[in-house]
């Protein structure tokens, strides 16, 4: 590599976060977890870097092509970097936290880094805050995980949140029939994830009108519940699709501010999730903001455990937040006692204390961004500049 | 209650002319500036006051309603397969814009495509990714040279023997002697829609495909 290159280029998809937008992505990360926390969900860290082996056992299998590995020197063995953390907490839940008591809640916030970006979000490091419920396996622990997820959504200030629910295991069971090959499913899905019906139409086999009613059942929750009643599905999908139902009138339920739509052939990123899934959308986001869904925590063998959860993605939840207002700054004079100073942040102020003898207080209040200053004692605002 | 802003894409040229009717079909009468070719105007008003209409290039359509710039347009599914955007769903073939991707060559090269001796292809063409996933199933490296228009010239000048176009008379093709050898995919055009708005806005924008959907039956019938 040249070293010539900017000090200021980052590599792609990675970047500095500057004041008041770090503050603000910390407040919110805060006021998303206490709301879980409030839940009865106990927060846990698990680390950023773990043995590739432990990283990418049971459900983390899916994150394999999106972590970066690199060689420990300590034990010469390889290590990745986390890409997500539901792998991990369901590593918590099966090792070190299997003799706890079920329904077990728990809940996290940190980083992730991923090879790469894509279109919709460029990042490669982002904050993910999210929680886990493992044990029950009933309609109220999937309706639990809906209603917790967008509760702390709703709860910074965020309107107009849809939830969409999804069921990816509804359509692998369709084509188990459908008599296609590897490619040709594998183009089917493609057109189911564009819900391109003339495609599916072509591609879909022996279930081909029946994928096509499914994409066109897809929308509200009212709609899509009479044209699904119309849809003849064989008896596992039948059952699985009961289940949604009742997810879905259990969270109108308690929360009828929700708007609630249905996909049944969105199966997106979801390579490991087992039932009701849903995806968080809010008006004004160009991409989904959290999503979450059931799953199952492996205990090795053949023993494995049911589990939901949700996670939220940050870089979407910021760009549609309400701004979070940033304490206003006091400027201090050179040598105000600590008294003093811990007083005005007692009253929630911030203080920024003068560092020089003879500053002119006025201009430098307003320099350095404080919006007001002490005099003779007192805060005061620090005039506008005419 | 205002309605939010909808905002339409639609590509220029050919689609264009063909998707107008439908536009009257479903009921979005653009402002007359839309159909002056000379115009230079970028978007339009319609007569519902929150819809609007962009007119940009094809691959742009895409890009727009991708990136929830649009709601909703009018794609040929070669540019949905080139970019693969996975916010983009496309509910309705429209009928319209019918077409075929495909590989040709210059007749010195034969009228059949050999693949069994190739290793490398050196093809001139709009769509590098498809063209690339095409030859990739095929165990053949392709080499893409990105071109915008004109493909046909690349044989004829010796910038690469083969290329990978649209085509629909298959005349520019024999006009510059070049045979077509194999048919990637069919095209024709689709309401495209962005997932995050067909999620948010379910309501509103299943209204508007069901409206294209009747307006597209009707036009079969």
């Amino acid at each position: 590599m040249s070293e010539t290159a900017s000090p200021t280029l980052l590599p792609e998809g990675l970047r500095d976060v500057l004041p008041s937008d770090a503050a603000a992505e910390a407040a919110l990360v805060e006021m998303l977890a206490s709301s879980f926390n409030a839940n009865g969900y106990d927060r846990v860290s698990p680390p950023l870097v773990e043995f590739e082996s432990t990283l990418l056992a049971g459900m983390g299998a899916a994150t394999a092509d999106r972590i970066f590995r690199m060689v420990d020197p300590v034990s010469q063995r390889t290590l990745g970097l986390r890409a997500d953390v539901t792998a991990q907490i369901a590593r918590l839940a099966s090792t070190r936290l299997h003799k706890a008591p079920r329904p077990l809640r728990l809940m996290y916030a940190g980083q992730v880094l991923r090879v790469k970006g894509h279109q919709l979000r460029p990042d490669r490091q982002f904050t993910q805050v999210g929680f886990e419920l493992i044990g029950p396996d009933t309609v109220a622990a999937d309706a639990e995980a809906i209603i917790v997820a967008a509760q702390a959504v709703a709860g910074i200030g965020i309107k107009d949140i849809t939830v969409d629910l999804a069921l990816p295991p509804l359509v692998p069971a369709l084509l188990e029939t459908a008599g296609l090959n590897g490619d040709e499913i594998e183009l089917l899905y493609a057109a189911l994830n564009h819900k391109d019906a003339s495609e599916i139409r072509k591609l879909g086999g022996g279930q081909s009108e029946l994928l096509c009613a499914l994409v066109e059942a897809s929308g509200p929750l009212n709609v899509a519940r009479e044209s699904l009643a119309k849809v003849d599905l064989p008896a596992a999908a039948a059952k699985h699709l009961k289940t949604l139902l009742a997810v879905a009138d259990t969270v109108k339920a308690e929360t009828p501010e929700l708007a609630l739509t249905i996909d049944l052939v969105e199966n997106r990123g979801l390579q490991y999730h087992t039932g009701v899934t849903f995806f968080l959308f809010a008006k004004g986001s160009t991409r989904e903001i959290g999503r979450g869904g059931r799953y199952t925590v492996s205990h090795g063998d053949d023993v494995s455990e049911p589990a939901t959860g949700a996670t939220l993605f940050m870089d979407a939840v910021l760009a549609v937040a309400p701004k979070v207002s940033v304490r206003p700054c006091v400027y201090t004079p050179y040598g105000t006692a600590r008294d003093a100073i811990r007083n005005i942040q007692d009253d929630g102020f911030r203080v920024r204390a003068s560092l020089s003898k003879d500053a002119d207080m006025l201009a430098e209040a307003r320099i350095l961004g404080c919006s007001k200053m002490l005099k003779d004692g007192e805060v005061v605002d620090v005039p506008n500049e005419r | 209650m205002a309605l939010d802003q909808l905002i339409i894409a639609l590509p220029k040229g050919r689609i264009l002319e063909e998707a107008r009717p439908l536009l009257d079909a479903v009921g979005i009468h653009p402002e007359s500036a839309f159909d002056d070719d000379g115009s230079r105007q970028l978007q339009f008003a319609t007569n519902l006051e929150h819809v609007s209409i962009i007119r940009v290039r094809s691959f742009d359509v895409a890009t727009f309603v991708a990136f929830g710039a649009a709601q909703i347009g009018i794609a040929g599914n070669d540019v949905l397969m080139e970019f693969d955007y996975p916010e983009i769903y496309a509910p309705l073939d429209l009928g319209i814009g019918g077409c075929r991707l495909c590989l040709a060559q210059s007749k010195e090269l034969g009228e059949t495509f050999d693949v069994s001796r190739l290793s490398h292809v050196r093809v001139a063409t709009k769509y590098p990714e498809t063209t690339s996933r095409y030859f990739e199933a095929q165990g053949i490296q392709a080499e893409c040279v990105k071109l915008n228009g004109a493909m046909e010239l690349a044989p004829k000048l010796g910038l690469t023997p083969r290329i990978v176009d649209l085509v629909s008379s298959g005349r520019t093709l024999k006009e510059n002697g070049l045979v077509e050898v194999a048919t990637i995919s069919d095209v024709s055009s689709r309401l495209v829609v962005n997932r995050t708005a067909l999620k948010v806005r379910s309501e509103e924008i299943g209204d508007w495909i069901e409206k294209f959907r009747r307006a597209v039956d009707a036009q079969a019938a």
